[in-house]
């Protein structure tokens, strides 16, 4: 693997962290009746979905 | 349907390899780029052919190149999405693709075979490409299609694939010239 | 003039591209899909305006109330109504980023007017939609809307009072005023799917979705949004008072800010002129291919003797231009001997781009001036240089 194959798994990795710490934000969110965050951030998951997608073919694991 | 079988197939070793090139009209811009006989400014060995669209491109040509002594041949359409026509540079895209599988049984470098895609404004990348492109022909031995047995009996592997396949552009002597009639 | 106008409009719209290209790979470019963006907005419309609509009440005395039950006591609902606006917003701007760049890339040309002008319908409904979804919310901003459209309505000569009475049910305000925007607002919506029938009918593989990364992208950005700037209405309209301020949606509602300006009927000739002009825009630069310096290649042609009635270039034809039809005879070569179909060209929605002849593997299509022949002998005198 390339350094640069390898800096974007970092940034895959991140980006699915912070996905999975916006799960558990939405989780909370929905027990403490804290709506509009759950809303916020089911954007900032599609957000970091989306350049998930991104890392994945910027670093050659995805092709055309 | 001429051919060359007087002279050696490969062209390799003279002044770099000969490379033949479809580019699609809304593709990169030829002015600056190209001779009034078509070879590139920068690279005398390659011949670019003008049409209109890369998916007007036969596949079958592509393999007409390489047996009539082009060392490589490429097609260059506009950036994967941005067809003028919407598809026509993914469809060539994997005509390519299928052909270059197709050649490979036939142990022909699929390498021979590039599709290029730049805009209209990518001249430079374009030229670097191809000289990449070239480069990498160039250091393959040999001709691209080994030397041919005298019967052409190439009909077989036509109809492999039928998006690509080429009509059997060898054996179709007997074949009507109505092609020839519009 | 106008054409060296349009040649550096185009200079900056592929230099864009160009800076998009450092980020995003060429095929992940939103500037190729900003068609398929639109019709994703569009869905997500759709989609939340039909949840919008089963809460929606609409009478003077309950649509505002029953907008603010929706917005504060249903669960997400705030969310949903911002994702219904902020798309709203994303729609208008990908409908002009999509306007502009097949305008300045010119893919208006030769027979592609068709997919134009509709959109130029759609771009009009599509503003009509989003000032009336403004009304319905009947807060301060409503009122104002109502009265000022009603206003400019009426000063439209001969027709105007017909015209506000279309709209609005009457003069002042009638019981039926609310009703009929719902229907102004959702009827025309519906309308939409009409004009892109109409669309995509001349394009057999319209790009419907953008790539899975701006999908995300889109719906994230709205989401998001939704979540941090909240959308509310304003006061409830109070029917004795005229309200004072007009919050602005720039892309929806600039010509109410320009009222402060101008007389609404010089705003009315004003939109009637651009969308004219907008009409006219396909025909503005009749050139042949020679002119614009391209080869006249002709239009497609079918080899008969050849076609075997596979219907691959039925298939790969970007303009629909060519159907398959049953064939009274059998064709002359071997491949074509059991044929049920042949394919006849429609010439008129042939732009001559040739895909055809690259799809047809028989060598049953042609373009006339620019014949297989034709390249054979350039790659051999390329082979032989």
């Amino acid at each position: 693997m390339t350094d640069r194959a390898s800096a974007y798994v970092l940034w895959i990795v991140v980006l699915a962290a912070v996905s999975l710490v916006c799960t558990a934000g939405i989780v909370w969110g929905e027990l403490t009746g804290h709506h509009r965050l759950g809303g916020a951030l089911i954007g900032v998951i599609l957000l970091a979905y989306s350049f998930i997608l991104l890392c994945l073919r910027k670093g050659g694991f995805t092709s055309v | 349907m001429p051919e060359l079988a007087d002279r050696p197939p490969s062209a390799a070793g003279r002044r770099g390899p000969k490379i033949v090139g479809f580019l699609c009209d809304w593709a990169v811009a030829s002015q600056g780029l190209v001779r009034d006989d078509g070879t590139m400014r920068d690279l005398p060995n390659v011949t670019l052919i003008k049409i209109p669209c890369s998916g007007f491109t036969r596949p079958a040509w592509l393999e007409f190149a390489l047996r009539n002594g082009a060392d490589g041949v490429f097609v260059c359409g506009c950036p994967l999405g941005d067809c003028f026509n919407r598809y026509g540079n993914n469809l060539i895209g994997d005509r390519v693709e299928q052909l270059r599988r197709r050649l490979e049984r036939q142990k022909v470098n699929p390498e021979r075979i590039g599709a290029l895609f730049y805009g209209k404004h990518a001249g430079a990348a374009f030229v670097d490409a191809v000289r990449a492109f070239s480069d990498r022909v160039a250091g393959m031995p040999g001709p691209a299609f080994p030397p041919r047995k005298p019967a052409p009996a190439a009909a077989g592997p036509a109809s492999a694939a039928p998006r690509t396949g080429p009509a059997a552009q060898d054996g179709q002597a007997g074949a009507p010239a109505g092609r020839e009639g519009t | 003039m106008y054409k060296r106008l349009l040649a550096g409009l185009l200079a900056a719209t592929l230099r864009v591209d160009t800076l998009v290209a450092r980020v995003y790979p060429d095929d992940f470019n939103p500037l190729y899909y900003t068609g398929g963006l639109a019709n994703l907005f569009l869905t997500v419309l759709v989609l939340s305006g039909i949840f919008l609509f089963l809460y929606y009440t609409p009478s003077f005395d309950q649509a505002y109330t029953s907008v603010q039950f929706l917005t504060l006591d249903v669960p997400y609902g705030q969310i949903i109504r911002g994702i219904h606006r902020y798309s709203a917003d994303g729609f208008m701007i990908v409908v002009l980023l999509h306007l502009f760049r097949n305008w300045f890339t010119e893919r208006f040309r030769f027979s592609r007017d068709e997919p134009w002008i509709s959109g130029m319908m759609l771009l009009t409904l599509t503003g009509f939609i989003g000032v009336t979804g403004y009304m319905l919310v009947w807060d301060q901003r409503s009122e104002a809307l109502v009265a000022m459209t009603a206003n400019a309505a009426a000063q439209v000569p001969l027709v105007g009072g017909w015209l506000r009475h279309a709209l609005f049910g009457g003069t002042g305000l009638t019981d039926l005023l609310l009703p009929r925007l719902l229907f102004l607002h959702i009827g025309p919506a519906v309308g939409l799917y009409v004009f892109l029938w109409w669309h995509y009918t001349r394009i057999r593989h319209p790009k419907v979705w953008p790539p899975a990364v701006w999908t995300l992208f889109a719906l994230g950005f709205v989401v998001l949004l939704t979540g941090l700037i909240p959308v509310t209405s304003q006061a409830p309209a109070v029917v004795s008072q005229r309200p004072q301020t007009l919050a602005i949606d720039w892309l929806f509602l600039t010509p109410y800010w320009a009222m402060r300006f101008l007389p609404p009927l010089v705003l009315i000739a004003l939109a009637v002129v651009l969308i004219g002009y907008g009409l006219y825009i396909p025909y503005q630069l009749p050139e042949t291919r020679s002119e614009l310096g391209l080869k006249d290649s002709g239009v497609a042609q079918v080899i008969d003797a050849n076609c075997t009635g596979c219907e691959l270039c039925y298939y790969d034809c970007p303009y629909n231009a060519i159907v398959m039809v049953p064939s009274p005879n059998p064709g002359v070569t071997k491949a074509a001997q059991a044929r049920k179909l042949r394919a006849v060209i429609l010439e008129s929605r042939c732009v001559e781009c040739g895909i055809c002849v690259g799809a047809c593997p028989f060598e049953a299509l042609e373009l006339p001036r620019l014949l297989q022949k034709d390249i054979h002998e350039k790659v051999l005198s390329a082979c032989q240089s």
